[in-house]
């Protein structure tokens, strides 16, 4: 293999996703303004906090599919506090709290009693759907108004969203995290083989169960700043289409879904990608019913593609 | 001596099955019972037919989900595949007018959703859940594209029949459930390719050492599980003599309960398609109780995460007790 075509073929979501902003641009030369441009990092960081908090259970080889409804439930754990109290802080709290608590319920009955990781993140996903709906009265929104909303969902700092600063601290603490500790080794090696990780005498269990309570708390931070963006809550908001785009983020960055591989740039990229096209979908007017179509036959592609590499990878390595 | 092990149905496990099978009858009783005397129509031979024409998309889709789990497999996508292939049914019979046409077009649908789980999952090796979870956003995304997020009426004699005929109280498709199960039995009893997916569902690469091609097996299983989502389809326009993007929501979601209350085991290669119609009974008079008893739908959302939950944690537990 050539080194245009390896540099290619591991950076490819990074030409894929620069050359979609290139058409985008033909099409319609507003998608490249500062204002879109802008527009866009707001999107996306929700997804984002969902991205990085399945990519760490999706190196260690497992899935938690309770992070978008778990969202929703946060959100309006959140605008239930404040609706009775008026104030954030008992709010916040209670998210961290319930989120890391549910985090904590995942990874206990994923690593201490074996059960596969789909199955329980399905129940809680039901669960915490179940919940979101019976905490707050039916059919009933509740605003969030207040310094604290307005400073999360719309305030900016030199030009940028302090909520996508947030996101990007965070992607700059996971790759640190992921990259030059022992806890991000730990992850890999849990993915890539649990006995092996055991025999070399980690602590697989607790890595788990901390895996677990990062991407609940991820999602924690999702749902509130979610809720800040629209300013108001409800039940049935639609939690799996944040865990789709959140999962769509990292398949699309090249994270092996086989457990193992993975980077936090590679992730970081996929989610660029997703925010241009959600963002190109609705400033070319495509239709809501396509928005779906697109999602699953980018997420089956990008599983494809991401096999084919992995193959042409090992052929390369023997 | 392998080949002995993996090719011989699961009668060894018989004995725990069929406690289980006893202790799913007893529930069924208890929960008829209590729900008979919460609310007097339960018994009704009306309400029987309505309740279990309620449940015979369950019972399809739960047939199809056994064969899956035993092959160690998960399908998340048959909900949002029902709906597909019943829009694409209903299109193709209001365009051409004639019955044939939209069942087998519903029927091909189907099948094209599970052959591309298949391909991906057996052929690719890729983890059923990620491959069903992207093909659960694709077949919902073009149901709503094909029905333009709307409903679509339906008055094709022929075509509602099935779903929406009834022979005195009884519905015509209760009797057809009856014989795709005996059919399913037939094929996954009597058939090479039931051992074949006990075989990929014990041990894929035993399996594949022994030429036995379960990738092979996989995608077959996975196109089986499409079809009857498309026969499922055809019922669910039947029976409301519509089309609605939005049918089959969370389908999925009961049928791998109902399958897991069956006693078949989440590993795979353990479990019988007698066991996944004693859990589709109990859990279908569970939700149509809940249903019948006005249930605040996020209340039967908690208890249905509790329910899937509760029956896993009580497997565990119990093999765990057997084994030491």
């Amino acid at each position: 293999m050539t080194g245009a075509a390896k540099l290619l073929r591991e950076y490819n979501i990074v030409f894929v996703t620069i050359g979609l902003c290139l058409v985008f641009f033909l099409i319609s030369p507003r998608f490249v303004s500062i204002d879109n441009m802008s527009a866009i990092s707001r999107q996306i960081v929700p997804i984002g906090l969902i991205a990085l908090g399945q990519f760490f259970v999706v190196v260690s080889g497992n899935i938690d599919l309770s992070m978008g409804m778990g969202s929703v439930l946060f959100a309006i754990v959140l605008g239930v506090l404040f609706g009775a109290t008026g104030g954030v802080a008992l709010g916040i709290i209670a998210v961290i709290v319930c989120s890391l608590a549910l985090g904590f319920f995942n990874g206990a009955l994923v690593a201490k009693l074996k059960l596969p990781a789909f199955i329980v993140t399905l129940s809680t996903l039901f669960m915490a759907q179940g919940l979101s709906g019976l905490i707050i009265p039916r059919g009933q929104q509740i605003f969030l108004m207040g310094d604290f909303f307005r400073f999360v969902g719309a305030e900016k700092f030199l030009g940028v969203y302090w909520s996508f600063l947030f996101l990007a601290g965070l992607f700059a603490l996971a790759y640190v995290v992921y990259n030059h500790t022992r806890w991000g080794a730990y992850v890999i090696a849990i993915g890539n083989s649990e006995e092996n990780a055991k025999l070399a005498g980690i602590n697989v269990d607790r890595v788990k169960i901390g895996i677990f309570m990062f991407s609940a708390l991820c999602s924690g931070f999702a749902g509130i700043i979610l809720s800040s963006r629209m300013g108001f809550v409800q039940p049935g908001l639609d939690g799996n289409g944040l865990l789709l785009d959140g999962i769509a983020a990292i398949i699309i960055g090249g994270t092996l879904i086989l457990g193992g591989r993975g980077t936090i740039a590679g992730a970081f990229w996929g989610l660029l990608f997703i925010g241009v096209i959600n963002n190109a979908l609705n400033l070319l007017n495509v239709v809501d019913v396509w928005h779906q179509v697109f999602k699953g036959a980018v997420i089956l592609a990008a599983l494809g593609v991401n096999w084919w590499l992995w193959q042409s990878r090992q052929a390369e390595a023997q | 001596m392998s080949t002995a092990q993996i090719s011989t149905p699961p009668k060894l496990q018989l004995d725990g099955l069929m406690l289980r099978y006893a202790v799913l009858v007893g529930l069924i009783a208890a929960a008829s019972i209590g729900f008979g005397i919460a609310n007097e129509n339960f018994y009704s031979l009306t309400n029987l037919g309505i309740l279990l024409r309620s449940i015979s998309v369950l019972f399809l889709v739960s047939m199809g989900m056994t064969f899956v789990m035993l092959t160690g497999g998960i399908d998340l996508s048959v909900g949002s595949n029902v709906a597909f292939s019943g829009g694409v049914g209903v299109v193709a019979l209001t365009t051409t007018g004639s019955a044939t046409a939209g069942f087998v077009a519903a029927l091909l649908a189907g099948m094209a959703i599970g052959w591309v789980n298949g391909f991906f999952i057996g052929r690719l090796r890729l983890s059923a859940f990620m491959v069903t979870l992207a093909t659960f956003a694709l077949a919902r995304g073009l149901a709503l594209v094909i029905y333009g997020a709307d409903s679509i009426n339906v008055d094709n004699g022929a075509f509602l029949w099935l779903g929406g005929t009834s022979w005195g109280n009884l519905p015509v498709v209760i009797p057809f459930v009856a014989m795709v199960f005996i059919a399913l039995s037939v094929v996954l009893y009597r058939t090479v390719f039931g051992r074949e997916v006990y075989a990929t569902g014990s041990n894929f690469n035993t399996a594949f050492v022994l030429g036995r091609r379960p990738e092979r097996t996989l995608i077959w299983v996975y196109i089986l599980t499409g079809f009857l989502a498309g026969l499922s389809a055809i019922i669910t326009v039947g029976r409301v003599s519509s089309g609605q993007p939005w049918t089959g929501l969370y389908l999925e979601f009961d049928a791998i309960t109902a399958v897991i209350l069956g006693g078949t085991a989440l590993a795979g290669g353990r479990g019988r398609l007698l066991g996944t119609i004693l859990g589709v009974l109990l859990y279908g008079i569970i939700i149509n109780g809940l249903v019948l008893t006005g249930t605040n739908p996020f209340l039967q959302s908690l208890i249905k995460g509790l329910i899937l939950l509760g029956v896993v944690l009580l497997d565990t537990f119990t093999q765990k007790g057997r084994a030491t």
